[in-house]
């Protein structure tokens, strides 16, 4: 509907700090947001739950709810990749993340500390909406940093089943939204890449929850419209009232590999200064934030 | 079993041998729809025999798919944009295809390719993972730069594009493989569609032995349509030669038919798959089927006089060839039977079946034909009677023989040192066999899948795949597991010290059996579930079971080992030095790679980082690709086993032998610096495995039916003497016919290894009528030389006619566009001739000698009393 009751009712949320936005990695939502909070925004508001909203604006309250929690946020993170043989195995890392604005621009380190082998290991990155991000990666045991060229956003992210952009965000930008379809409870909208070439699937659908505008299941179809993969968020829970999603899995739907990411120990607001996201954090961690 | 009183049986009652004989033959009819086609040659071994099992659980365990091999192959560069964007299209378009496993398909445009960025002021801007060829370029410049970076990449160079830049291959793995030739049959309709292909000279070859084993399969139902029927044609016809009445050879065909539709559909009934031995029953049953029947006949029309009862001379035919009949069957069977001693399935299955079916004939020739005779007109016999005769004076086949027999009686020393000459030159030839098999030449060196085999093994690398795996062989990790022990006694009670204690217990009980390692991930992450929800008292003791467990989960990663992997990057180059392997692919080469691109991206960084952890972190840029699952096919999730896959040119078992017994050597001569074990996958070494059960079974299948054989011989004639008489011919035939083989220089394959035992069990009966004969006359003429010159009468022509019948039957075979079929036909017809021709020719002769030594013996002795 009205782009200003939009606008405003992120506003609200981030405000308030109660409508789960959680940052980044954790999909997170304000699931625990009951319709009766959403009353003092006016009586319009509880109609406008059942229509039909732009689903521009839809997608931008999804992405904020996704990746923007906070002001900044913490997390460890396991992933346990699973392969078609059902073979387990594990990643552990921990995630700083800190925004310059909503739906802006963000930074980001990635400390690895499992396999015990690649410990230390780590990913830095700066998102950038308005052109390609910046990514950087040092390696210890080579004593390496190096740059990561710009390039394809679609690759693993460390052999998982997410994608380096399912961890940083897809920016909306790139795609072609519309409302298939909306129930009581969620809307469903179907996407198009702009640049198709770019992408290897032919569209996704999203189930996003309207209760707190996380998306909750993402399908990703192939040339021939089958459904490829799947994203399905597993558990959520509140964390300083923001709702946060805990467990969250992809699946690759023609041999069921999948990868499963599970977070603990989410902190968000906790005031972490710029300069921790440099090159020099990348060689010595800033263990005061990494406990 | 008394055989007149079955004999007067059928002759009483006919209708109830014919209802019978109708009704199983209907029954088994409708078996026939059920036929399912086997052509995989891995199942010449059985389901469980080890090398299958392991094979198939490194396949499982590495994610190797079976793969068809497509080729375009250009007259000059592949890369330009014109062959570049067919080669997406094309892709694209397999992709699109059912049965085709997306992701591992291996594609210039679906493979990633990474690099050191600069830009234009020559900055270094990175590390670039992207894919090679995302979009077929638009410019010949462009196309360059793909070869330059190809040539970067050590995985791809020549595999997907060939040293000569002249062919570029798709990699398209299968879910199955009996898809491949429908898929195989749609990426050529495809390819057909692309009209550039054309234009641009390009040839599209398909190859990979799943297409050629698919192919055979769809081959082999052609055949068994056509060459098949073509032999019952073929049988018809000389029956119709030799006895000119219609009404009397169709019982002989009846005979032949029945068995075979009996034998057939009990086999498809009793759940059995036709492969390519067992679809050859058909062909080899027919003419061995109708032989009895065509003694039957031979001496019915002798005996038979105009106005005799033709139920009566039947009976005295019947109640004559009985024996000898009996005892053909019984020693043919045998020789097929012993086929089921050779650990070949598929080979078993034929024996078997074969076996029963002449078994089977035996009983239908001695129960229908005599039904079937006596219910016959007197004109209808009187006017075969006069067919028959007027045949046996005129023949050709009769004055030469008759010179044959003067001969061989005549010149007896001279044929014997032919003879020894000839066995000594054959031996000589048998020991210069050469064992070898090769799928791929199944098919006749015109067919399209031989051009496209040897097309592409021109360009690439190779197309047949061998792989080797290496797995850690080191004991258990003890210090680490009494730790571990230590840690656990210590720990207060708890759900969480329990269930650890159990999971001890359980792996404590099947190590000894089992390989596994206590120290997995699942244990870590077991245990990382236990840290996150445990109370605090529990966690300084889960922390340290974890740092344990941790420290020797990382400890067995023995090939993240610098100095084990530089030794696996040696042994590689060192393989494909000594010859008949055309490239190895491995996880060096990925690591390696990766190396030079975080580095420098100049020569000097391809190598292996010096730590193990430094490998760690090199593969987990690799794993962040868009391929990051093409790293499972090289190493397993736990680096404790690592699979190296050898391209050969050649599918030939030898040349798979003689480098399997290379890297035995070489392991001895440079053993690895961790404990490890290695062992063999992969088709190419399949067949080796098979072919070297098939050899040894084959030997003990001859030896032991030529045993029971010489028994029955000997049973028979109650003499010894004639027993060892009786197995001369063939000997010299199977002598022969394999030194034969080996002078021309023919591989000892599946087809030739199964004739000996086929041989064995033919041409005995040749020398059981022969000899059965000659005795029956000696004792009939009271002089041998009578008794062989009668020889060469009826008897012989029996002889002759039944091995022409045989033989001509068999050469249907020799229009088959397989070569196993053409083999098997060849070489059955030659058989038979030749065992005919040595049974009238050294038989008779050493029968003289050994007659005339007695009499000089007997002269002797005479003179000293």
């Amino acid at each position: 509907m009205s782009i200003n009751l939009s606008n405003h009712l992120i506003k609200a949320a981030k405000v308030s700090g109660q409508v789960a936005l959680s940052f980044s990695l954790l999909l997170a939502t304000n699931f625990t947001l009951p319709a009766a909070e959403l009353a003092p925004l006016g009586n319009e508001s509880v109609t406008t739950k059942v229509t039909t909203k732009p689903v521009r604006d839809i997608i931008d309250q999804a992405n904020l709810a996704s990746y923007y929690a906070g002001d900044d946020g913490r997390a460890e993170a396991r992933m346990i990749i699973v392969d078609e043989n059902g073979n387990r195995q594990m990643r552990q890392f921990t995630i700083l993340r800190k925004d310059e604005k909503d739906l802006g621009d963000q930074d980001m380190l990635v400390f690895f500390s499992q396999p015990s082998n690649v410990k230390d290991t780590v990913f830095r990155v700066e998102k950038q909406l308005e052109s390609d991000d910046n990514r950087w990666l040092f390696l210890p045991a080579l004593d390496l940093v190096k740059r990561i060229s710009a390039g394809d956003k679609r690759t693993s992210f460390v052999g998982s089943h997410f994608y380096y952009e399912d961890v940083s965000g897809r920016n909306p930008k790139e795609d072609n939204f519309t409302l298939v379809s909306e129930d009581k409870d969620s809307y469903l909208i179907n996407a198009v890449a702009k640049d198709r070439q770019s992408v290897e699937f032919s569209r996704y659908t999203v189930k996003i929850d309207k209760a707190n505008f996380l998306p909750i299941e993402t399908i990703y179809f192939d040339q021939s419209n089958q459904a490829v993969r799947k994203m399905t968020v597993l558990q959520v829970k509140n964390i300083d009232g923001i709702a946060t999603v805990m467990k969250s899995r992809i699946i690759n739907l023609s041999n069921n590999s999948y990868t499963e990411m599970q977070f603990r120990h989410v902190k968000y607001n906790l005031g972490l200064p710029d300069n921790i996201f440099s090159e020099r954090s990348m060689r010595t961690p800033p263990k005061a934030w990494l406990e | 079993m008394n055989y007149q009183r079955i004999l007067n049986f059928a002759i009483a009652k006919p209708k109830v041998i014919y209802s019978l004989l109708l009704l199983i033959t209907l029954l088994s009819v409708a078996m026939l729809p059920r036929i399912a086609i086997d052509t995989d040659p891995e199942n010449m071994l059985s389901q469980d025999a080890p090398a299958r099992v392991f094979h198939n659980q490194i396949k499982t365990d590495f994610l190797m798919r079976d793969m068809i091999v497509v080729g375009l192959v250009s007259k000059n560069t592949i890369f330009t944009p014109e062959i570049l964007s067919v080669v997406e299209q094309l892709t694209n378009q397999i992709l699109q295809l059912d049965g085709v496993i997306k992701q591992d398909l291996l594609s210039l445009n679906v493979v990633d390719n990474i690099r050191q960025l600069t830009n234009e002021q020559g900055v270094n801007q990175g590390v670039l993972f992207e894919y090679l060829m995302k979009q077929a370029p638009t410019t010949l410049k462009a196309s360059q730069d793909i070869q330059q970076a190809v040539k970067r990449l050590p995985m791809l160079n020549n595999t997907l594009v060939s040293g000569d830049n002249k062919a570029v291959a798709i990699y398209v793995p299968i879910i199955a493989k009996d898809q491949s030739y429908i898929i195989a049959e749609q990426i050529r309709h495809l390819a057909a569609n692309i009209s550039t292909i054309e234009q641009d000279n390009l040839a599209i070859h398909i190859t990979g032995l799943p297409v050629a084993e698919d192919q055979f399969g769809y081959e082999m139902f052609v055949q068994m349509g056509v060459a098949a029927p073509l032999a019952g044609l073929a049988i018809f016809l000389l029956l119709w030669f030799f006895f000119r009445n219609f009404a009397l050879i169709i019982a002989p065909m009846v005979v032949a038919m029945a068995t075979v539709l009996i034998i057939m559909g009990s086999l498809i009934g009793l759940g059995f798959t036709v492969h390519i031995m067992s679809s050859m029953i058909a062909i080899f049953l027919m003419p061995i089927a109708v032989v009895d029947s065509v003694h039957i006949l031979s001496e019915f029309a002798d005996r038979f006089k105009a106005g005799d009862d033709g139920s009566k001379t039947i009976k005295k035919v019947m109640g004559h060839l009985y024996k000898p009949m009996l005892f053909t069957s019984i020693t043919s069977a045998v020789g097929f039977y012993s086929l089921m001693l050779t650990p070949i399935p598929p080979v078993k299955v034929f024996g078997a079946f074969i076996g029963t079916g002449i078994l089977l004939a035996f009983v239908l020739t001695i129960t229908y034909i005599p039904a079937y005779i006596a219910r016959m007109k007197p004109e209808t016999l009187a006017k075969l009677q006069r067919a028959i005769a007027l045949m046996e004076q005129k023949g050709k086949l009769a004055t030469r023989l008759e010179k044959l027999g003067a001969f061989s009686i005549k010149r007896g020393k001279l044929i014997l040192i032919a003879f020894i000459t000839l066995f000594a030159v054959s031996l000589v030839g048998v020991n210069r066999i050469i064992i070898n098999d090769n799928p791929v030449n199944w098919f006749k060196a015109d067919h399209e899948i031989r051009i496209a085999d040897k097309v592409l093994n021109q360009h690439f690398a190779g197309t047949y795949d061998a792989w080797i795996v290496f797995s850690n062989n080191q004991p258990p990790p003890q210090t680490a597991l009494n730790s571990f022990r230590e840690i656990l006694d210590g720990a207060n009670e708890s759900e969480a010290k329990t269930t650890i204690a159990e999971r001890y217990k359980q792996w404590l009980k099947h190590n000894n059996h089992e390989k596994v390692s206590f120290f997995t991930q699942d244990l870590l992450i077991q245990l990382d579930d236990f840290r996150f929800s445990a109370s605090a008292l529990e966690q300084p003791w889960l922390e340290q079971l974890y740092k344990v467990s941790a420290q020797a989960n990382n400890a067995q990663k023995i090939f993240t080992d610098p100095e084990m992997l530089n030794w696996l990057a040696t042994l590689q180059s060192a393989i494909v030095n000594a010859g008949d392997v055309g490239k190895v692919n491995s996880l060096t080469d990925i690591i390696s790679t990766v190396n030079r691109e975080l580095n420098s991206g100049d020569d000097k960084d391809f190598a292996i980082p010096s730590s193990s952890n430094g490998v760690a972190q090199t593969l987990l840029q690799f794993q962040s690709s868009h391929r990051p699952q093409d790293l499972s096919h090289f190493v397993s999730q736990d680096y404790q086993r690592t699979l190296l896959w050898l391209q050969m040119s050649s599918g030939d078992n030898q040349h798979m032998a003689s480098v399997v017994s290379w890297l035995d050597d070489y392991i001895v001569t440079n053993p690895p610096p961790i404990d490890v074990q290695h062992q063999w996958a992969g088709k190419s070494y399949l067949n080796v495995v098979w072919q070297d059960a098939m050899v040894s079974g084959m030997i003990d299948s001859l030896l032991s039916s030529f045993v029971v054989v010489f028994f029955i011989m000997v049973l028979l004639f109650r003499s010894i003497k004639y027993g060892i008489l009786a197995m001369l011919p063939l000997t010299f035939t199977i002598t022969m016919i394999y030194g034969l083989v080996g002078w021309f220089g023919k591989a000892y394959d599946m087809p030739i290894a199964v004739l000996s035992a086929l041989t064995l069990g033919l041409s005995i009966d040749f020398a059981i009528h022969f000899l059965q004969r000659v005795r029956e006359l000696e004792i009939e003429k009271q002089s041998l030389s009578l008794a062989l010159q009668a020889m060469f009468q009826e008897p012989s022509r029996a002889i002759a006619r039944n091995a022409i019948v045989i033989a001509i039957g068999f050469t249907p075979l020799l229009l088959s566009p397989l070569m196993p079929y053409i083999t098997v036909g060849l070489f059955l017809a030659s058989i038979m001739i030749l065992s005919a021709l040595v049974t009238l020719v050294l038989l008779p002769a050493i029968l003289t000698l050994l007659a005339r030594r007695n009499k000089t013996k007997t002269t002797k002795n005479l003179a000293q009393s």
